[in-house]
């Protein structure tokens, strides 16, 4: 990619940034009084277009998710439109989580023998992916769905197949297709020129989601050799070998083995929340470190190509919280349940 | 029975008297009947005593529930539960004391573990170790709304037999045991008559 096409990029991202909801937007929205009002204040948005073409007796949390979600999926994609040479490719890559998620959706409801319709995937433009989706909804099992991802990219997946018959959970399937995709993500990090910022911002997302991996299964009581199929094959800051300690480990000693000082504080916070079984939490303390660094990594990578993956990645925070304020407005919880939920901006 | 229309004859009385037999031992059936349904209605009562702490535990899962939902959004939450497949039971009559209660037969159970997300899966375990309780809660519940009907009726009929039914054929064979004794005194002074008066004849 050229400098000029990049720095055209990077401008983008910046002036799109400002698009982003801001703290004060967020607890406004958090303050309302029901989710009509939230829907109300959202008319003014980028999200607007979408509810005011919404009638107002179908206005419910799970309709806005769907409305967030498609805009989540607009703002990764116009991306890749302004990108050219391997950040374009990169983009690609990044942006193919959803349909990584897609997939995800479909061999779960195989697996349970649920009929899964399309409305209930995210929606992906069609350009963008090499995956039938219709085809896997098709599908009479997990086998055959595995099947049919054999001519695309996720071909891999059916080295997970056999432990998915053994397990009887797609939770290793689910782990294969993490694998693939970061593992795409991560190659082509390594092609994209001045990606310091880049390979720090993926590389944390592997490793929190590998710590947290370990962590929620070990908490589950799952057996260690398990833990360690579930585990991406891919690490940063955190090396093999301590995270094999980990699985090893009891879950109380894992601040002396996970002593990279940027995840110590997490560390720390999972174990309590893991010993005093308050699992539910943490995912969210898990996410809410990649957010703030990605928070961190828009002061420090400005000129980078570490800025756009964190400006995705903040606009993957603005739609769980959105998702997050709709859903606790929906459950009529009080603003200051909703507020403690939200990730802070 | 009324007392008017009762036949005075030794043969009414012998049937009163093994009818009155018959209706003490089904009363006595129906007695210990009661006693047993009053029992398992004791016993289920402490089953189901055990509610108030369950709903406490329950609302805590939806408290849970509630914050996996704002987690991860309706949409997530429902791909997750889609790795579960449903609970299999079946509710089929049982005979208690000839009362008809509900019996829950468990089939497989929902099996959590394919699911990914710690927080879903926190829910998903509190859940379903509810579902059990749950389950065993409702068919207490479901058993002491038949049997305290059961008991109620045979209340009545107990009660109708000692207070109205019994004391009416005690009554009517009183009654018809003095008739008879009457008779045969009228019938002896009667023979005697007789007698006297062919004596006198003589």
């Amino acid at each position: 990619m050229s400098s000029v096409a990049f720095l055209y990029l990077v401008t983008r991202v910046h002036g799109l940034r400002t698009h982003l909801m801001t703290s004060d937007d967020i607890r406004f929205l958090a303050r309302s009084k029901g989710l009509r009002e939230v829907s109300d204040n959202l008319l003014k948005t980028e999200y607007g277009t979408e509810i005011s073409k919404l009638p107002t007796k179908e206005v419910d949390a799970a309709t806005l998710e769907a409305i967030f979600l498609k805009k989540l999926v607009e703002r990764f994609f116009f991306l890749i439109r302004q990108a050219q040479g391997n950040m374009r490719d990169l983009l690609k890559e990044y942006c193919s989580r959803f349909e990584a998620e897609n997939i995800k959706r479909v061999i779960r409801a195989k697996h349970g023998g649920q009929i899964m319709e399309e409305s209930n995937l995210i929606p992906l433009p069609r350009e963008y992916t090499l995956v039938n989706f219709p085809a896997l909804l098709n599908a009479k099992d997990v086998e055959e769905v595995v099947a049919l991802l054999h001519e695309t990219s996720y071909r891999p997946l059916v080295e997970s197949l056999q432990p998915y018959r053994e397990t009887g959970s797609t939770m290793v399937l689910e782990a294969g297709l993490d694998g693939i995709y970061l593992g795409k993500v991560w190659k082509i990090v390594g092609k994209v020129s001045g990606g310091n910022g880049l390979k720090n911002l993926v590389g944390e997302e592997i490793d929190l989601k590998n710590i947290l991996i370990a962590f929620s299964l070990k908490a589950r009581g799952l057996p260690s050799s398990l833990i360690e199929k579930m585990l991406i094959p891919l690490f940063h800051r955190v090396p093999k070998e301590r995270l094999h300690s980990l699985v090893q480990s009891r879950l109380e000693d894992a601040p002396g083995i996970v002593t990279t000082p940027r995840y110590r504080e997490l560390i720390s916070g999972a174990v309590n929340l893991a010993r005093g079984g308050s699992a539910v939490l943490l995912e969210r303390i898990f996410l809410k470190q990649l957010y703030e660094d990605a928070s961190k990594a828009l002061e420090t990578y400005f000129l980078n190509v570490g800025y756009v993956i964190a400006y995705l990645l903040l606009c993957e925070r603005e739609a769980r919280n959105l998702v997050t304020i709709a859903t606790g407005k929906q459950l009529s919880m009080g603003e200051e349940e909703i507020s403690q939920n939200l990730f802070e901006i | 029975m009324s007392l008017q229309r009762a036949a005075v004859t030794r043969g009414v009385l012998l049937r009163l008297r093994e009818q009155i037999d018959f209706i003490k031992r089904g009363k006595e059936l129906l007695k210990m009947k009661r006693d047993n349904l009053a029992a398992e209605t004791n016993r289920l009562l402490a089953r189901v005593a055990k509610r108030h702490e369950f709903d406490k535990r329950l609302m805590d899962a939806y408290e849970t529930l509630k914050t996996a939902y704002m987690t991860l959004g309706f949409s997530r939450i429902q791909s997750e539960a889609s790795t579960v497949r449903l609970l299999e039971a079946k509710i089929r009559p049982r005979s208690l004391m000839g009362v008809l209660v509900p019996e829950i037969v468990y089939g497989k159970k929902p099996v959590i573990t394919s699911i990914t997300s710690a927080s879903a899966y926190a829910v998903a375990e509190k859940l379903s170790g509810l579902m059990n309780e749950l389950l065993e809660i409702a068919e207490a519940e479901g058993r002491i709304e038949s049997i305290a009907q059961e008991l109620m009726m045979t209340n009545r009929k107990v009660n109708a037999l000692e207070r109205v039914l019994i004391p009416k054929l005690l009554e009517l064979i009183r009654y018809i045991d003095g008739r008879l004794e009457e008779e045969t005194l009228e019938e002896f002074f009667r023979a005697k008559r007789v007698k006297a008066v062919i004596r006198g004849v003589e």
